[in-house]
């Protein structure tokens, strides 16, 4: 079985730092930084944990039904979505990542784009 | 540079918050940068409950003059983001002013790495649960195709060597007329019915010390003695042979599809193993099963054949009769076993 980009890279220990520095920069940026206003910081960093483990293809797993409930209501537009893997990829090469991996898990990313940016009609 | 300027600049940069508390007035009287950057340099505010709010005064009065020590934790947002502080009040030993250093140290970072471990722990814990929950599903069916201690000796070796069982017994069934049967009625619903049949001979088998080693279509072998050895595994199968029949005895009475089993019986020693590297089964060989699947071929329908040496060691638990000669010549007489013997006296 091929090795996942969170064992390549070293597990839990270098994930961590990931998720942290990707949580740093989300609150200090204008574009995405609102979105989190009022989220609690313990829920922000339970995201962004298993964020950052499932697009590395670690031990968190979403359906696309769960990211789409998670972002439900909130009015993310594409150049939010395009800000958000700008940041991804920066945070990404800071800790390494080869370009190639950085690519596969942006690429995993963006096929996740409609269920965040597309609002369906309630009914 | 005096050494008290040099103590402030220090204070003033270093990354703690510091303020001097006065404890008579309950004011802010000092506070370095850190402390400005994290609760506002606001000139005017100077109520220690302007900063904090939330502060226990009585609690910090009483500490203060207890021990002179209180440790607690405030927590603000800072731009988005959620700041924890560890503040410590420690009252100086200045007879002539009543004060107390507070220092502010941010362990922000220290509450979010907890967060996360506890968030990836769930992940873990989750996970962990998941793969628990594989592995008892991969067990049952490894142990639906294989005796337990050829399971452990799979699961240790990756391999289950042959071994010889001896003493066992076998029991070998089958089904007469099974194609006419599978002909003459809905395919899936006989197959339906040779489930439920099979199960319930799995329950009694069960119950007797009798273990289904395999399915083979309308076959049905089991053994008892296989991996466990047991004193009693001639009276398992013949146990376990009569209630089969009784069964289905019962079952014919009720359902329009009716069975005949015809059943062998043989006693001695057995090969067990796991056969073929990808699509493995356990099963059991050697001239004890040909023995058996011999006496199961000249059995009449709804009877139990067995030899006349199998048929000694009941010792009057059950009643046997020889039949018939064996024309295939292999043995001598064969025997049908036709009732226990207690049956019979209870009966009587």
């Amino acid at each position: 079985m091929e090795k996942s980009l969170f064992d390549k890279y070293g597990g839990f220990s270098a994930v961590s730092k990931i998720v942290l520095s990707l949580y740093d920069r989300l609150l200090d940026d204008d574009d995405v930084g609102p979105f989190f206003d009022d989220v609690d910081m313990p829920k922000l960093i339970d995201h962004q944990t298993k964020f950052v483990s499932s697009l590395m293809g670690g031990p968190a797993s979403f359906t696309d039904d769960h990211i789409a409930r998670a972002h439900r209501g909130m009015t993310i537009e594409d150049h939010h979505f395009d800000r958000l893997k700008v940041m991804v990829a920066e945070t990404l090469s800071d800790f390494d990542l080869t370009q190639d991996d950085i690519t596969t898990i942006l690429d995993g990313f963006e096929k996740r784009r409609p269920l965040l940016t597309e609002n369906p009609d309630v009914n | 540079m005096s050494i008290e300027a040099i103590n402030e600049q220090l204070l003033r940069a270093i990354g703690v918050g510091v303020a001097l508390i006065s404890l008579d007035k309950l004011t802010v009287d000092y506070r370095n940068d850190t402390f400005n950057e994290w609760f506002g340099d606001n000139e005017s505010a100077s109520k220690l409950t302007d900063f904090f709010p939330s502060l226990d005064l009585d609690q910090l009065s009483t500490a203060m003059k207890e021990g002179g020590q209180l440790t607690t934790e405030t927590s603000f947002k800072l731009r988005r983001r959620k700041m924890t502080v560890a503040m410590e009040f420690n009252r100086t030993t200045d007879v002539n002013e009543n004060i107390a250093v507070l220092v502010c140290q941010n362990i922000t970072r220290i509450k979010e790495l907890e967060s996360m471990i506890d968030s990836y722990s769930m992940m873990v814990e989750r996970n962990t649960h998941e793969i628990k929950r594989e592995k008892e599903q991969v067990e049952k069916l490894l142990l639906n195709m294989m005796p337990r201690a050829a399971y452990e000796e799979y699961k240790t070796f990756g391999v289950v060597s042959p071994r010889v069982f001896d003493p066992v017994s076998v029991l070998s069934l089958d089904f007469v007329g099974f194609d006419t049967l599978l002909a003459r009625n809905e395919p899936g619903v006989v197959v339906s019915e040779l489930n439920d049949i099979y199960s319930a001979f799995d329950r009694i088998g069960a119950q007797f010390g009798c273990q289904r080693i395999r399915t083979n279509g309308d076959s049905y072998v089991a053994v008892s003695g296989v991996p466990d050895p047991n004193d009693d595994h001639a009276l398992a199968v013949a146990n376990s042979a009569l209630r089969f029949l009784r069964y289905l005895e019962r079952r014919n009475a009720t359902h329009p599809i009716q069975w005949h089993a015809r059943i062998g019986l043989a006693a001695g020693s057995v090969i067990g193993s796991v056969v073929g590297a990808q699509n493995y089964i356990y099963d059991v060989f050697g001239s004890t099963v040909s023995e058996a699947l011999h006496y199961r071929s000249v059995a009449q329908p709804m009877t139990v054949a067995a030899s006349e040496t199998f048929t000694q060691r009941f010792e009057g638990k059950f009643q046997a009769s020889a039949v018939s000669e064996d024309v295939s010549g292999q043995s001598a007489r064969q025997y049908m076993l036709v009732q226990e013997a207690s049956d019979q006296e209870r009966k009587g």
